[in-house]
């Protein structure tokens, strides 16, 4: 725009000074809106909308079968949400799943991001089919696991039966299924990890390897020494987005043990739907949503600033 | 000499141990699923466990789509996959571009908002949305399945990233070229985010096939069922006959293994460099 120096373009440009500035601004800025309307429309009817009758019918006593409400009721569904013991043992679920299959998942994928850092014949191979289960429907991927966990038959118990083990039952009995399902979203998230921790070590400068090895410091030396302290911010990354992500836990659980036995696999999600859609307590549901909104956008703040302090060592 | 060479070798077939074995837990269901979906239900079952189908039955694949209309739901996913995915890609190349390079009142409030929007996971908001889409009459129909999903605040997040980090100067040539806003945007700027679009369009797709929760309830008719719906029915009208359950879990992994395969470099860089 400031400099034309080119001879056609300021010919072409002649009958166009006449307009004034503005019409073009104009022009864009109609432009601007028209491109921003789709999304902006959809994200308000579709997210914004449903968001503020959430936090509204946390306070009723909606029922989402009839769409019927009567009535404020105050606090009372955030009173029920928390003193109903059938939620904390959601809430207790999902802090058993946060506690493994966060650091789990982390561990395995920083292990194998390392043994994959260098380039050596068959890396592309190993790294697809570790990363495999990560974009698998979990629909699919969790049939498999009940396959192989299925007590009569199954591979894993037919394993176990070599060294005298019985029979166990994986999904139907306690606690055995939190256990099938944390290896099952550990097994799961272990790719989406590699991934990500493979593009952080990318970013440690080799010199850095080059001169602890001058030093005479072998690969697990340095893996602790450099690789590990300097992917700290890919760390805080991974384990806040997997926080949030088990806020998101249903699918597998719906799958593998349908929340059972006795709720004992049950996550908030699979709660708060459960509330709404079985039990037509669309304002515990809501309250139960608001809790979990809140919830996130802490760990979303404390994740921003993470990224935030990443970035800056990345660029130095 | 042997000792430096042992020295040497040693971490590299460690290496390799450990990833083989990691192959096997990570990949091996995989081919145990393919395996299994080609052997009676009883071989499937077996005790000791066959490793290849005594007799390979192909055949279980027809039994599958005679239990279920598998096919009808196949249709049914790669309509709706296509079309969220188109949808999310249009809108959100459009938005991404104004945020990034048009000027217009009120622009900074409505990106703030975004961003705010970004805190709020799908998972917060699906029962007042539900009960919205009953009252349009929308739940088991294909918009209701469609249109929800359009919105991608991730993806105008990353074409706006995309048009930020791209040199101004062609745009700034062609507009003094005297081509409009419209165009500008139409036949210079859309077909340089091509390499953008491709990989927003993979995740995009990958995310639209796996997407159990929104479809699972919104639809409760077969004539609309899905995918990954269509398996988690079949799981409960026929959950001992594990052949054909893998049968149904093949088919559904099948065309995202096929699209992961095909475009593995764009999805990693996807996902490593935008979606943190």
């Amino acid at each position: 725009m400031i400099d034309t120096p080119a001879a056609p373009a300021a010919r072409r440009s002649t009958p166009r000074r006449a307009e004034p500035v503005n019409q073009h601004r104009r022009a864009e800025g109609r432009a601007g809106y028209v491109l921003v309307a789709p999304t902006a429309v959809l994200l308000s009817v579709f997210y914004l909308w449903p968001l503020a009758q959430t936090v509204v019918f946390s306070f009723t006593d909606w029922n989402p079968g009839t769409g019927l409400v009567t009535g404020s009721v105050g606090f009372a569904n955030f009173t029920h949400v928390l003193t109903d013991p059938e939620f904390g043992r959601a809430v207790a679920n999902t802090l058993v799943y946060v506690v493994t299959v966060v650091p789990c998942s982390m561990a395995l994928g920083l292990v194998f991001a390392a043994l994959l850092a260098t380039p050596f014949r068959g890396r592309a191979l190993y790294r697809t089919m570790i990363f495999t289960p990560y974009i698998a429907p979990v629909v699919g991927s969790a049939l498999i696991f009940s396959f192989l966990l299925t007590p009569l038959g199954g591979l894993v118990n037919q394993a176990l039966g070599l060294f005298g083990v019985r029979p166990i039952a994986f999904l139907t009995t306690e606690p055995w299924a939190m256990v099938a399902v944390v290896l099952f979203s550990t097994w799961q998230l272990v790719g989406y990890t590699m991934i990500i921790y493979s593009a952080a070590l990318t970013n440690v400068p080799q010199s850095y390897h080059e001169a602890a090895k001058l030093d005479g410091a072998g690969p697990i030396r340095r893996f602790f020494t450099i690789s590990l302290p300097l992917v700290a911010p890919t760390s805080g990354f991974l384990a806040i987005t997997g926080v949030i992500g088990s806020l998101q836990v249903f699918t597998q659980v719906y799958v593998l043990t349908g929340g059972g036995p006795l709720g004992s696999t049950e996550t908030v999600l699979y709660w708060i739907y459960k509330q709404g859609f079985v039990l037509f307590d669309g304002g515990s549901a809501s309250a139960g949503a608001v809790l979990l909104l809140i919830f996130g956008i802490v760990a979303s703040i404390v994740q921003l600033t993470v990224i935030s302090r990443r970035d800056s060592v990345e660029l130095s | 000499m042997a000792r430096t060479s042992l020295r040497r070798a040693l971490p590299h077939a460690l290496r390799h141990l450990i990833l083989i074995l990691a192959s096997v837990l990570f990949f091996g269901p995989f081919v145990w699923m393919v395996l299994a979906s080609l052997k009676s239900s009883q071989e499937a079952l077996s005790f000791p466990p066959t490793f290849l189908p005594q007799e390979w039955r192909f055949d279980n694949y027809v039994s599958l789509f005679e239990a279920v209309p598998f096919g009808l739901y196949y249709g049914n996913s790669i309509f709706v996959t296509v079309a969220a995915t188109i949808g999310q890609v249009v809108t959100s190349l459009a938005a991404g571009y104004a945020f990034s390079r048009l000027h217009f009142r009120g622009r900074n409030v409505l990106f703030v908002v975004l961003l705010a929007a970004l805190l709020v996971p799908f998972e917060v908001v699906f029962t007042p949305l539900m009960s919205l889409l009953a009252s349009l009459g929308w739940l088991n129909t294909y918009q209701g399945l469609i249109i929800p999903n359009i919105p991608s605040i991730l993806g105008v997040f990353l074409f706006r990233q995309f048009f930020e980090g791209f040199p101004g100067e062609i745009e700034d040539a062609s507009r003094i070229d005297g081509a409009g806003v419209w165009r500008r945007f139409r036949s210079v700027m859309a077909p340089m985010a091509a390499p953008m679009i491709g990989s927003f369009s993979i995740l995009a797709f990958v995310y639209n096939w796996n997407n159990f929760f929104f479809q699972f309830l919104a639809v409760n008719r077969t004539e609309f069922f899905t995918i990954p719906i269509g398996l988690s029915q079949l799981q409960s009208t026929h959950g001992t006959s594990f052949n054909l359950l893998m049968a149904g879990s093949t088919l559904a992994i099948l065309p995202v293994f096929v699209v992961f395969l095909l475009f593995q470099r764009q999805i990693v860089t996807a996902m490593s460099g935008g979606l943190r």
